[in-house]
């Protein structure tokens, strides 16, 4: 110790030293009087003060943020872990089924249940769509009285006390509803109406079937629909019916269509279709034909004649007209059908009994009853009446109806005479609407009493008789809505939860009609678990055919020159206006005209020609009934004398979408002059003779001067460049490829020529030794529905952007759907649908030339986007050839808290000045190969599916792992129909294309209709 | 014999000015206020440079939505402005470079002009690279920098990445052979300077120049080195640019023609605008016996020439794609010439081929305002150039469902103007605080001392 105190420490020398210059120095650096003191009382100051300080700015009360864990934590439950309840998807009255997948409490997503019978495994677009109306801020979330939120007690109470009254006056109580295919709630719904002694339920729906319902009425006796298989019909002749895209069971259809038409499991139907219009159906014919809307029943009587007169039936027709088509288009057609009686099918999608009675009867001579089309355990898809709704708008006209339970429907915006209707609805005493949103009903309704959404509560479904599936809720109700069991149970004073009634109704009614569990407990869980059962279909009795329920049609509705048909129809993303509150249905571009955001007059290229009109112009289309104006859009294929507008637009639930999209200084509205989206075409629908008539012939039919841009997502529609323009000898682009069928038979190669793998000159530098993901798109099961869209859209948080920024092409979505017209020798146009995403290229063009290294290549063959790298100089989009990328040209607005709930947690909320674009559901692949890690095993084909290729109900899409052999994508990779877009670009894409085949003989043989109209 | 020669070749200056003469007729418009044309002149161009940076302001707010692109055409304005003003810099190195070696005396009345040209044309190019990103704060992130993001690097391979070192490496020795020229002229100035902040900044600014032989010998070396570095850049940034389409896979990009192509293009309309300023600058300045119409009859030969070889370039185009085979490739060229954009496509054609023949006529080379237009015009045809280039090629590629128009919005042609309104304002303020002309390099060309030019100067 004394030693060390005896040295002498300095910092440097000087200072040892003590130089005068040094002193100085360090009398600037360091303050007189040494090193402050912190003394114990200023420590105590301090530590008073800091603690005061803590204290008072701890008086006000922080927001209290409950982190509560469940008191019992459920065993599956792991945060960050997916799982999947089966459910009914409450899209529509098909009944697909659902799984719904939940995260953290929430459904993020739907999925097509692959196992059930009915949908196997896909969704369409409206049912990938329907998890938005779950997270819709708009939807109503308590009940209303009069324009004011009141309470559940209140409105039971006052409700009860009326309907004691009604039902001690004996007043008429009517409930109208949609279809409803839940036995629980239609037994429910009639214990409700036995409790007075007039009460009646009628059902209707926007989009009738009602005559298929009634001509089977009248021929067997049995008033349903029996369930169409398209799988097993070698021939299928559709007149008008779009049961691909949007008539009663498309998913179901598509499914039963395609596995009709598959070239591996040489299977191909031979589809033909007469429409008047261009549908989504008519678009994947192997033959069609534009007729004109009158005359369908007339062709449809032609066919009856020659059927019969093979079949040695006498069929009265007496003095037919004389078709537009071909006498050997018809010939031809009937010995196809009559080659594949009992395997044939022929179906009719018009409103119009006397054409669906003619429909049943070449289907009975043809034999396709108990093959084709299925009475014993028929589809209950399809309940509605119109005959009823008639007398119901006659009842209410008259005044007698004192309580009106309307449910499902939306007969003020989805009827004509809907002004009329709406003021005689108001003077309905008792008027209870069960609308999830104020719609254009609710709105004149005394009570409001909201459902919640499908994915909330309990509820059943028998779609197709035999067929029972089980709804489930996914979530905790959002709000304080109850379901319609239960409001009924409410007012019958037998309080119970939606679950209770379920079961009640399952254990008395569809446990007994099944054999294979014995114990009803362990049928609910199995039901529960598979979402589905499959249960005996209690009997029908059909009667034998009633040949006397067919009347022919003798004469065409003609149509003088220069007049024109008015053809309604619904829109694959609008339906008949129950998705009108979802904008990324309304952002969905139409599979055919590919535009958005609008309904629009579509006429014939020819009829547009004559008239000097032009896509864009406003045109006004008067009936007797009504006028619209509307946006004109040129559509190839459509009949020459027809117009068609899409229903289910101008819904006032769209005017909420009026400044969707980025605001900025040149951006425009969403909505038309009359602030919603479109315009309504219900007004020119017709209600007579008991039932709904879809077309009318038009007045008038003038330009208005205006214009209105579409929101078309594609403006050049053939494969082939303008003829202007066009080098000499070059044919269209080979970017997809079609041929035909006899083609094919003789070389599967067929169509691909051009895309003949060559020998590669440099070496494969960075080989894939794991997996390389890869999908393979067959073109020709794609029927463009668009269900891939949304399922992509809902997968991967693809903002929706509005009108605005569709017109400037700047759409979103990742996967889009290139439609291509082209036109046969004949005339005759055609559409092929090409799917396109990115390709996920080998040689990706857009990987060398960002500066930042934004977008690089994994060792599984993905191309990436780094979000967080990503600068945004967009060379890389301008580099793609296929212009997959997708560039954030603004914050697209995710202000909607509750709408965020649908976001998923899995995949990035992209910002400002980033670039996107498909990743093949990196996130799933991701997920796939953890569990596969963590169970020690590889990743098995199948274990990774993307959100399109799961939604897909054609199961067009393949992907899987390349460099497996035995994955599917590899062998279909391995189909000689495959080939790649623009692979001459040495790019190497990782999806593959499977042709377009037709069935026909040669090109040539489609142009047998000249003379068709015109 | 020498006599001869200087008989026959009249002076590069006019008027038999005596040294002193030069250096107050230079400095004069420096030292005297502004005229009112100038305030004018300043007036407009600084507005539209306000307009200009508000536009930016609000697009960088905002985002690049706020342009016409689309997820068809990625690039239309913001590319086609800075390739534009790339190219207008290119007159300047050639002048100051190209000619100083080639000894071309002549270039002494321009080249002090023409290298601020450069360098603020350089500087109107430099913000559309920035601005035209999605998220133009993390521009710097092309530049190589040490990082702590694990070290995450620039792609190399990226053109874009080419385009941050050209056009760097461009700037900086433009700015230094420019300020190095300017050396003895700052001098000149600090010595005429009567006001102290003047003579103080001038002082500052000339290192200390004092005229003195070793300081010219010096000066000497490094401005001929300068020359030496300058050279190459005239040839490679405007090849590097030609980069950005070149390497790409679009048909109408994707060319090997387009690195001699655009260097051609880019001193074909550097030249024109160094006449456009030069014909301004003489006629506001006075210095028509400085600017002779012989320099002006000899900048027009340089922009014949170089129309010659855009124009062959335009034709071999069209040959390549013929030759090429690929219909997509034929397409693209039938599309520009014929297509929706035809009128700027035969805008391009017209202006840049068909106007500069004009200017083999002699009478037309000495017609100041008809040399004018022409380089104007030649102007608007460089930018359509660009324009369709990038346009065209983009909006109707390999995919027909792809294919889709563009227009500009109100914010894209305001940035285009802001982009004048930058390079027109630092050209009057540098009209105003420097020498137009090298006033050193000009005395040397001067005929005094040389043998039968005494007798004029007595």
């Amino acid at each position: 110790m004394s030693q060390r105190r005896t040295k002498k420490h300095g910092k440097s020398f000087e200072e040892r030293d003590a130089t005068p210059d040094a002193l100085k120095v360090l009398a600037a650096e360091f303050p007189k009087g040494g090193p402050r003191q912190f003394r114990r009382r200023d420590f105590l100051k301090a530590a008073g003060f800091s603690v005061g300080a803590a204290f008072a700015t701890a008086c006000s009360r922080a927001p209290v943020q409950r982190a509560v864990p469940l008191l019992t934590q459920p065993e599956e439950i792991v945060p960050g872990r997916s799982l999947f309840y089966a459910s009914t998807c409450g899209g529509c009255s098909a009944g697909c089924g659902v799984l719904a997948k939940v995260r953290d409490g929430r459904p993020i997503k739907l999925e097509g249940n692959l196992e059930h019978p009915v949908s196997r495994g896909g969704l369409c677009a409206t049912g990938q769509a329907s998890i938005l109306g779950l997270y819709d801020s708009e939807r109503l979330q308590r009940p209303w009285k009069d324009g004011k939120v009141t309470s559940w007690v209140e409105a039971d109470r006052e409700i009860t006390a009326e309907l004691q009254t009604i039902g001690r006056d004996h007043g008429a109580v009517r409930f109208l509803s949609g279809t409803v295919t839940s036995p629980t709630t239609l037994a429910a719904i009639r214990d409700f109406l036995k409790g007075f002694s007039d009460a009646r339920h009628v059902i209707y729906e926007p989009l009738s079937n009602s005559a298929v319902l009634d001509a089977h009425q009248k021929a067997h006796g049995v008033r349903v629909l029996p369930r169409l298989r398209f799988d097993r019909a070698e021939v299928i002749v559709s007149f008008d019916a779009d049961f691909l895209g949007t008539w009663i069971s498309p998913v179901e259809y598509t499914a039963d269509y395609r596995a009709g038409r598959n070239l591996e499991a040489k299977r191909v139907s031979y589809h033909v279709q007469l429409e008047p219009r261009m549908s989504v159906t008519g678009s994947k014919a192997d033959q069609r034909f534009a007729v004109a809307p009158g005359e369908l029943g007339l062709l449809l009587t032609h066919l009856a004649q020659r059927i019969a007169h093979k079949a040695g039936v006498p069929f009265a027709a007496g003095e037919v007209d004389t078709p537009s088509l071909k006498v050997a288009v018809l010939d031809d057609l009937a010995e196809r059908l009559w080659q594949a009686r009992g395997r044939s099918l022929v179906v009719c999608g018009t409103n119009e009994v006397q054409q669906q009675a003619l429909t049943n009867y070449v289907n009975h001579l043809l034999g396709n009853y108990g093959s084709t089309l299925d009475l014993e355990a028929p589809s209950r898809q399809v309940q509605g009446s119109d005959r009823e709704l008639e007398m119901l708008l006659g009842e209410l006209r008259s005044g007698v109806v004192r309580a009106l339970f309307i449910h499902g429907v939306n007969p003020v915006f989805d009827l004509p005479g809907g002004e009329e209707l709406r003021s005689t609805l108001r003077k309905v005493p008792l008027l209870v609407s069960f609308a999830q949103r104020m719609d254009e009903t609710a709105s004149v309704a005394s009570y409001v009493l909201p459902e919640p959404h499908y994915l909330e509560t309990w509820t059943d479904g028998e779609a197709v008789t035999g067929v029972v599936s089980l709804s489930q809720p996914a979530v905790h109700r959002l709000g304080k809505t109850r379901s319609l069991l239960e409001t009924i149970a409410a007012w019958s004073g037998k309080l119970k939860p939606a679950y209770d009634i379920v079961r009640e109704s399952w254990k008395a009614n569809i446990f007994p009609r099944q054999k294979k569990e014995p114990d009803f407990e362990a049928f609910w869980e199995r039901t529960l678990h598979d979402g589905y059962a499959e249960v005996a279909a209690a009997a029908i009795r059909s009667q034998p055919f009633a040949a006397h329920s067919v009347q022919p049609i003798l004469h065409a509705q003609g149509l003088d020159a220069n007049s024109f048909g008015l053809v309604l129809y619904s829109s694959v993303a609008m339906l008949d206006g129950r998705n009108a509150y979802n904008a990324w249905l309304h952002e969905l571009p139409d599979p055919i005209t590919k535009v958005t955001w609008d309904n629009c007059v579509s006429l014939a290229p020819s009829a547009a020609q004559r008239l000097g009109i032009s896509d864009g112009d406003v045109l006004r289309v008067e009936t007797t009934a009504a006028a619209i104006e509307l946006p004109a859009c040129i559509q190839p294929g459509q009949h020459d004398q027809t117009l068609a507008v899409a229903l289910g637009y101008g819904s006032r639930l769209s005017a909420r979408f009026a400044n969707v999209g980025p605001q900025w200084i040149d951006a425009r509205l969403s909505v038309g002059d009359k602030g919603v989206v479109g315009a309504n075409a219900a007004p020119f629908l017709s209600l007579r003779d008991g039932g709904l008539h879809y077309g009318t012939a038009v007045v008038r039919l003038r330009r208005t001067g205006k214009q209105r841009q579409l929101a078309c997502t594609q403006t050049h529609n053939t494969l082939t460049v303008p003829n202007k323009l066009a080098p000499k000898g070059s044919g269209p682009r080979p970017v997809l490829e079609e041929t035909t069928l006899a083609a094919y038979l003789q070389d599967p190669h067929s169509g691909v020529e051009d895309h003949a793998e060559k020998e590669d000159l440099w070496p494969t530098d960075h080989p894939y030794l794991g997996p390389r993901w890869g999908m393979v798109i067959d073109q020709n099961a794609c029927t463009g529905c668009s269900s891939c869209v949304i399922a992509c859209q809902v997968e991967n948080n693809i903002p929706v952007v509005g009108r605005d920024e569709i017109r400037r092409n700047r759409e979103m979505h990742w996967l889009r759907i290139d439609r291509y017209y082209s036109e046969t020798a004949s005339g005759q146009i055609e559409v092929a649908y090409e799917p396109l995403m990115c390709q996920q290229c080998e040689n990706a063009p857009c990987e060398t030339v960002c500066p930042v290294l934004a977008t690089v290549h994994s060792e599984d063959g993905l191309n990436q986007q780094v979000y967080n790298r990503c600068i945004g100089t967009r060379y890389c989009a301008n580099n793609c050839p296929y212009k997959a990328r997708r560039f954030n040209w603004f914050n697209y607005a995710h202000d909607d808290q509750l709408q965020n709930l649908v976001l998923n947690p899995d995949v990035a909320v992209r910002s400002r000045g980033v670039m996107e674009k498909c990743t093949f559901c990196v996130q799933r692949i991701q997920e796939a190969k953890i569990e596969a890690k963590r169970r020690g095993e590889k990743v098995s084909d199948g274990a990774v599916e993307t959100a399109c290729q799961q939604s897909c109900p054609a199961h067009a899409i393949s992907f899987g792992d390349l460099n497996d052999p035995n994955s599917q994508a590899s062998q279909m990779m391995a189909n000689p129909r495959r080939y790649r877009v623009l692979e001459e670009l040495n790019v190497r894409p990782a999806v593959g294309y499977l042709t377009v085949v037709r069935n026909r003989a040669q090109e040539g043989m489609e142009g047998s209709i000249e003379e068709h109209h015109g | 014999m020498a006599e001869a020669a200087i008989a026959l070749r009249p002076p590069l200056i006019e008027g038999n000015k005596s040294i002193a003469q030069v250096t107050h007729d230079v400095c004069a418009p420096m030292e005297a206020r502004p005229t009112v044309l100038w305030w004018a002149a300043l007036l407009v161009s600084f507005s539209l440079l306000v307009l200009g940076a508000v536009a930016i302001a609000y697009q960088v707010a905002v985002g690049v939505g706020t342009w016409g692109l689309n997820r068809t055409v990625g690039w239309a304005f913001d590319i086609t402005n800075f390739v534009f003003w790339i190219g207008i810099g290119h007159a300047g190195t050639l002048i100051s470079a190209i000619l100083f070696l080639f000894r071309q005396r002549w270039r002494t009345s321009v080249n002090r002009a023409a290298e601020a040209m450069t360098i603020f044309a350089v500087m109107c190019a430099g913000i559309f690279p920035v601005i035209h990103t999605g998220r133009p704060w993390f521009a710097y992130w092309m530049f190589p920098y040490p990082n702590t993001r694990g070290s995450l690097w620039v792609n190399f391979r990226s053109p874009l990445v080419w385009d941050f070192f050209a056009i760097s490496t461009y700037f900086t020795v433009s700015a230094m052979f420019w300020f190095v020229g300017l050396l003895p002229d700052l001098a000149t100035i600090r010595d005429r300077a009567t006001a102290t902040w003047r003579r103080q900044l001038a002082g500052v600014l000339s290192l200390g120049w004092n005229g003195s032989y070793r300081a010219w010998q010096r000066y000497e070396v490094v401005y001929l080195m300068l020359a030496g570095l300058g050279t190459p850049l005239v040839i490679s940034v405007h090849t590097i640019v030609s980069w950005d389409f070149a390497t790409a896979v679009l048909p109408g990009w994707h060319a090997t023609i387009f690195p001699p192509y655009f260097v051609a293009g880019a001193i074909f309309s550097g030249m024109a605008m160094v006449l456009t300023l030069m014909i301004i600058a003489r006629r506001l300045m006075h210095l028509q016996q400085y600017i002779t119409l012989r320099h002006i009859d000899r900048m027009c030969k340089l922009v014949i020439t170089t129309s010659g070889i855009v124009g062959l370039a335009y034709g071999t185009e069209f040959f390549t794609a013929l030759y090429s085979g690929s219909s997509y490739e034929q397409f693209v060229f039938l599309n520009r010439a014929l297509g929706p954009l035809f009128w700027g496509y035969w805008t391009m054609v017209g202006c840049n081929v068909f106007v500069p023949q004009l200017l083999w006529f002699r009478r037309v080379r000495a017609n100041v305002p008809a040399v004018f237009l022409i380089c104007v015009l030649v102007n608007v045809g460089m930018w359509f150039e660009r324009f369709i280039i990038i346009v065209t090629s983009l909006s109707r590629d390999f995919l027909p469902a792809n294919w889709f128009h563009y227009a500009p919005t109100r914010v894209e042609v305001a940035t285009l103007l802001g982009s004048f309104g930058l390079f027109f304002t630092l050209f009057l303020l540098f009209c105003r605080f420097v020498p137009v002309i090298a006033v050193a390099e000009v005395k040397g060309v001067l005929n005094i001392g040389k043998p039968g030019q005494e007798a004029a100067h007595e």
